[in-house]
């Protein structure tokens, strides 16, 4: 707040006084008294009103002040009017109350959304462990059937499982804190741990995967870092072209570690390259293949972002797809 | 034959499970009865003990916890939880190794013989031989009439997995699924390759029709 802002604000109260002033001058002219001593009442008068309106103008800029301060040391910005001090004047106390009620219905509001997006979190991850359950020993059983059955059968489960995996991570996307523990890792067991995770559609998609130079440690949270793995996995098996090959190579960068998944596949057309990572997005060869949930990039980026992994894609049709992974180095983690 | 416990609530997961190690010529003996499972355990002196998480009566944790104050056998944890937290617990408190579900049964199988091997369960043969021909797995030869030839590490696999099952036939699919296993993650193309390969290999020994093809079912020895 300036002094300018405040007296263009208070123009009219000036206006109104000096107005009288005049008035008051006038009738005393008339009255017969002396100019000298109009003079010297005009500026008793004009003193006084000036010290007021300063006095004024000094005690809102600090109180704003004051609340600007307690504001900006709030953690939850909605509990402003819980934690101001309550004003003085009747007016004030009266707007004060009714914002400090508004306030309260407010904070009612987003812990009951709050508490509801934590039950809901918790339930999708209960769900995707009970539906592993019946995976399994649907797993288990197909085991025993002829041979050609079983295959077309694990494909099937594998696809459920996948898109029960995509399910859990979006639920815990939502509070990245209570799961992701960023720590040593070894990138090899990584890379191991996401082939065998969906070694069956890879199998069956007559993929030859070829990793190379990946015994490097990296600092990630291993399961996220092996769910997104497994979504670079997954795309480079349905968009696959002839004789589909995936090479997963790694090499240092500095002190971060570069890993490239590069597939042999259909590739992106390059005015949807942009918009992959966009939630929903399926593209022409989404649709073209259907199955597609436009999901797997997208948490793929999200996941990155709490992971402090830079991930790029890169594309050409009909020759492939490119996607590098840059783990951060050590000391350039923010919640190691 | 080795014994393998399971502990698992799951009646249809706990009874297939068991078929499952029956025919990979394990002897499987499942939980059915939840209260004092230690005892039971004891009785049973197994070599390896696939534990649940989820069980009625006492959590999977505290369960190894008792159990690894009587019983010396490894311990892998086989759970549909997937966090973090969960399998450092697990590990922390004796567990060998943790398994999540949905597994692949070739991963299971694989996890399952590494932890044995690690235990000092088994010995695996060093030396394969069949047909007149002998695998040196270690130095990853093969020789045969007083000649030897050198094998790759795709090579060796292929061989030592139609070795172990002389006689049967093994079908593509299986073969590729079991290199797999060895992180050989290969296609059929190459597989044909790697066979190719591996019969001029073999001629060489002197054994040119040393793997059979059995056209639209797979290879035989």
């Amino acid at each position: 707040m300036t002094l300018g802002e405040f007296l263009s604000e208070r123009l009219g109260r000036i206006l109104l006084q000096l107005t009288c002033a005049a008035a008051a001058a006038l009738f005393l002219t008339a009255t017969g008294t002396q100019p000298g001593v109009l003079v010297i009442l005009f500026l008793a008068l004009t003193l006084v009103f000036t010290a007021v309106q300063l006095s004024d103008f000094f005690r809102q800029r600090a109180c704003i002040q004051e609340l600007e301060a307690v504001l900006t040391g709030l953690d939850q910005k909605y509990l402003f009017a819980e934690c101001a001090p309550p004003p003085k004047g009747l007016y004030e106390r009266r707007l004060f109350d009714l914002t400090r009620r508004a306030g309260r219905a407010m904070v009612g509001a987003v812990s009951d959304a709050q508490a509801a997006q934590r039950e809901y979190r918790e339930y999708v991850e209960r769900w995707v462990h009970e539906v592993k359950t019946p995976i399994t020993a649907a797993r288990l059983i197909c085991r025993t059937i002829e041979p050609d059955t079983r295959r077309k059968l694990e494909r099937e489960l594998a696809q459920v499982e996948a898109h029960a995996e995509r399910a859990l991570f979006y639920a815990r996307a939502e509070s990245p804190e209570q799961d992701c523990v960023i720590r040593q890792a070894n990138l090899e067991s990584i890379v191991t741990q996401a082939i065998n995770g969906h070694r069956t559609l890879l199998i069956q998609s007559g993929i030859r995967v070829e990793p190379e130079g990946l015994d490097c440690s990296v600092y990630t949270d291993e399961k996220w870092a092996v769910f997104i793995l497994g979504q670079l996995l997954q795309n480079a098996a349905r968009y696959r072209g002839e004789e589909p090959v995936i090479q997963i190579t790694a090499k240092p960068l500095g002190k971060q570690i570069q890993l490239t998944v590069r597939d042999n596949g259909i590739g992106i057309p390059s005015h949807e390259l942009p918009r992959v990572f966009d939630r929903g997005f399926t593209g022409s060869n989404g649709r073209a293949r259907g199955g597609s949930t436009g999901m797997g990039l997208y948490l793929c980026k999200k996941l990155s972002g709490f992971l402090e992994l830079d991930l790029q894609i890169t594309s050409e049709e009909g020759a492939g797809t490119c996607v590098t992974l840059t783990f951060p180095a050590r000391e350039n983690l923010t919640k190691l | 034959m080795q014994k393998v416990m399971i502990i698992e609530d799951d009646p249809v997961i706990r009874e297939e499970l068991a078929l499952l190690l029956v025919n990979e010529n394990y002897q499987a003996a499942a939980i059915t009865d939840f209260a004092d499972v230690p005892a039971q355990v004891s009785h049973f002196g197994p070599d390896l003990i696939l534990l649940d998480l989820n069980l009625p009566c006492q959590d999977g944790f505290s369960l190894c916890a008792a159990l690894r104050k009587s019983v010396r056998a490894p311990i892998i944890f086989v759970t549909s939880r997937n966090s973090a937290v969960d399998e450092l617990r697990a590990l922390s408190l004796g567990g060998d190794d943790y398994v999540t579900k949905p597994y692949n049964i070739p991963v299971l199988l694989a996890r399952i013989r590494a932890v044995l091997r690690r235990s000092g369960g088994v010995e695996e043969p060093d030396i394969l031989e069949a047909n007149g021909l002998t695998l040196h797995l270690a130095q990853g030869t093969a020789s045969a009439n007083g000649k030897s030839v050198e094998l790759t590490r795709n090579e060796l696999k292929i061989l030592a997995y139609l070795m172990s099952r002389p006689s049967e036939i093994v079908s593509r699919a299986d073969l590729i699924d079991a290199l797999w296993d060895s992180q050989i993650y290969i296609d059929d193309n190459t597989l044909s390759v790697n066979v190719t390969r591996l019969r001029s290999k073999l001629a060489e020994l002197g054994l040119p029709e040393f793997i059979k093809t059995r056209r639209g079912m797979g290879y035989q020895l």
